[in-house]
């Protein structure tokens, strides 16, 4: 098989990985070597659904012996197998790579004899980008549940960022769709790495030339609507794996319907805004300070579709406002609809030269048709509508142009047999 | 109010901020402009100092270097007009220090940032964006048509990529073009443009990354208003998988 034809099939299988991040690496090598890695992440293209191409995605193989229910790479399906050759994707990826087509490698495989086989083909093919072509691009590297502590202390030394698709969001679901898969065998090698990473990063507080290990630390993805998980179960989750496993990101990828199969939900379309709600989530508890019980509970399991769910919690806790811009702390700032973590930051760093002002606030990056309900500008409150929170949220429907109809064509139908 | 006119170049501009700083009393009440040759001159025409230009730019970029790296951005967004907004810029730092650049509320401090963030974003975006195409001698060429000057910080990020092979890249639009030989980094204009052959080898990794651009797109998801607005169409032109 030609390389082309084999890059249509293993792109074309690798396209449900939903991360393309290439932050958080630092890396450049001596003169005669290929390319660097840039702390900030660069995209190079979007595709036609929008998603941005920072590398080069492709599974190693699509030729799987496991039969995942909602996987497309699965054994009883019967579609085209193909593999790469080690040397195949090496001169691929560093062909793109002198083009500027691409800022590295995000290498996935499905399971061909075993984990160990497959995790140490994958390991030659970043050895040889490593070692040999002298490459120090971006590698995001899948770790293959079940491969040896070896593997992975050696995959770790050659990529920026490793990751174990955790799948579904319960050992339930797992059981029922992934039934060759179980948590504990996906928990093991995070906590190996999570272990690892740490382990690396002290030491090269100490000692500069200590080896890195996964510099960009580890990823894990879920798999959303295929399995009947509430938003509250997955924040839980996903808020354990940032504090027990300290993961740097946990993906969401709204399911898509590949395959006929009765022990999956009937979808009409992919659930992509309860996927964009669970970000937006996800970013709350990263970056702005909440917990999960903050955002959801027992009682509201679910997201709410038609509002972001920062702008949410606001209008069931009024008593949090007013915010003074003036005078507020940063973590308090960083609670109101409107105001980003730059624009928390640009305002406490703004307001010591001058006090701000509605039309300052609009200057420093707020969005004022969010913020303005929930703020007071040296006292002054922009509008006084605090205590009746069903009218603002109205209102902040109408200023986001309240898309209510897509949302509905989005939402999920139904979930047979669970 | 004073006004003082400039030769219109990056050296003329700094060496006109260099006397107003030095001699005029209020330099936040001084306009400075560019000097059209043939019009009416209202103003005082200054004579270019390289030598006193590069003292202010050096100094300036060692003492407030998150400040001088706004200067140089919003001066590469060739914006007309930009002289008098960075002469005041440049006195307020000098006189209340770096800080004042998080005065975001200030009109000057606002002006530059907002002219230094769109071509740091279009900057960005071009570090993801340009092609190279390999050429029959083995070197690579890049063109682009970037909105904003940006050939300069662009090209010094590529001597660090792809410092093992020899580059040109070519900003169609204002005909400039930057030359990496592997080891120094040189820039000139360019006043006509042949294109030259391209390797063998080509066309075929173009098939290959068009290819993998097409089916790395999930179908039940198609969006190209997204697409659009993360990667806006005036760059399609110069894109290989959009060509």
């Amino acid at each position: 098989m030609e390389t082309i034809e084999k890059l249509r099939i293993l792109s074309g299988s690798a396209r449900y990985d939903a991360s393309c991040a290439s932050s958080g690496s630092t890396r450049s090598g001596g003169k005669g070597s290929l390319g660097n890695a840039s702390s900030g992440g660069i995209c190079h293209s979007w595709s036609d659904d929008g998603r941005c191409i920072s590398l080069l995605k492709v599974l190693l193989s699509n030729d799987c012996r496991y039969d995942c229910a909602y996987c497309v790479n699965r054994s009883s399906n019967r579609i085209p197998r193909a593999s790469f050759t080690v040397e195949e994707l090496v001169d691929l990826t560093v062909k793109f790579y002198r083009r500027n087509y691409i800022e590295g490698l995000f290498l996935s495989s499905a399971v061909m004899h075993g984990p160990d086989e497959t995790m140490g083909r994958m390991v030659s093919v970043v050895r040889k980008l490593r070692r040999e072509e002298r490459f120090f691009g971006y590698i995001h590297m899948k770790v293959i549940p079940g491969c040896s502590d070896e593997l992975l202390r050696e995959a770790g030394l050659y990529a920026d960022r490793l990751s174990v698709n955790i799948e579904l969001p319960s050992q339930a679901s797992l059981n029922l769709l992934a039934p060759q898969k179980d948590k504990q065998s996906i928990l093991k090698p995070m906590a190996f790495l999570g272990n690892a990473i740490g382990e690396s990063a002290r030491e090269r507080r100490k000692n500069r030339k200590a080896p890195r290990f996964s510099p960009a630390g580890q990823s894990t993805q879920m798999i959303i609507g295929a399995s009947p998980e509430s938003d509250y179960q997955i924040l839980r989750l996903s808020e354990g794996l940032y504090r027990k496993m300290s993961l740097k990101r946990v993906y969401y990828s709204a399911y898509v319907p590949v395959n006929e199969d009765r022990r999956l939900p009937a979808l009409r379309t992919p659930p992509l805004l309860r996927e964009h709600r669970l970000y937006q989530a996800d970013w709350l508890l990263r970056l702005y300070g909440f917990t999960a019980e903050e955002i959801l509970s027992e009682e509201y399991p679910q997201l709410d579709e038609q509002l972001d769910p920062k702008a949410a919690w606001a209008l069931r806790h009024p008593e949090y406002f007013p915010v003074d811009v003036n005078r507020a702390e940063y973590a308090a700032l960083l609670r109101i609809p409107g105001v980003g973590v730059t624009s928390a930051r640009r305002i406490v760093s703004a307001r010591r030269f001058a006090p701000l002002t509605p039309e300052g606030l609009k200057k420093v990056g707020v969005v004022m048709k969010r913020a303005r309900y929930f703020i007071t500008c040296s006292g002054r409150p922009v509008e006084r509508l605090i205590d009746r929170p069903a009218l603002v949220r109205g209102r902040l429907l109408l200023a986001d142009g309240a898309t209510v109809s897509p949302s509905s064509q989005q939402r999920q139908l139904s979930l047979p047999g669970l | 109010m004073n006004i003082y006119l400039y030769d219109g170049s990056t050296e003329g501009l700094f060496s006109a901020i260099d006397h107003v700083l030095r001699h005029e009393p209020d330099p936040s009440a001084v306009v400075l402009g560019r000097r059209e040759p043939g019009l009416f001159e209202e103003g005082v025409v200054l004579t270019t100092d390289r030598e006193r230009a590069d003292v202010l730019v050096r100094r300036f970029s060692s003492a407030f270097p998150r400040n001088a790296r706004e200067v140089m951005y919003a001066l590469f967004s060739e914006k007309e007009e930009i002289a008098t907004v960075l002469l005041h810029y440049i006195h307020m730092v000098a006189r209340h220090g770096g800080q004042v650049g998080a005065h975001l509320t200030h009109p000057v401090v606002n002006e530059v940032h907002l002219l230094a963030c769109k071509v740091a974003r279009e900057l960005n975006r071009m570090k993801g964006l340009l092609r190279f195409a390999m050429l029959e001698d083995g070197s690579y060429l890049a063109k682009m048509e970037p909105d904003y000057n940006i050939i300069q910080p662009l090209s010094s990020f590529f001597t660090r990529r792809l410092g093992a092979q020899e580059w040109f890249i070519y900003d169609v639009g204002r005909g400039l073009v930057s030359r990496w030989d592997g080891s120094t980094l040189q820039y000139g204009a360019l006043e006509s443009f042949h294109a030259p052959a391209l390797a063998p080898e080509e066309q075929e990794v173009r098939r290959c990354w068009k290819t993998f651009f097409s089916h790395i797109a999930i179908p039940e998801r198609k969006n190209e208003r997204l697409q659009k607005s993360c990667m806006p169409m005036k760059y399609w032109k110069y894109l290989v998988e959009k060509e």
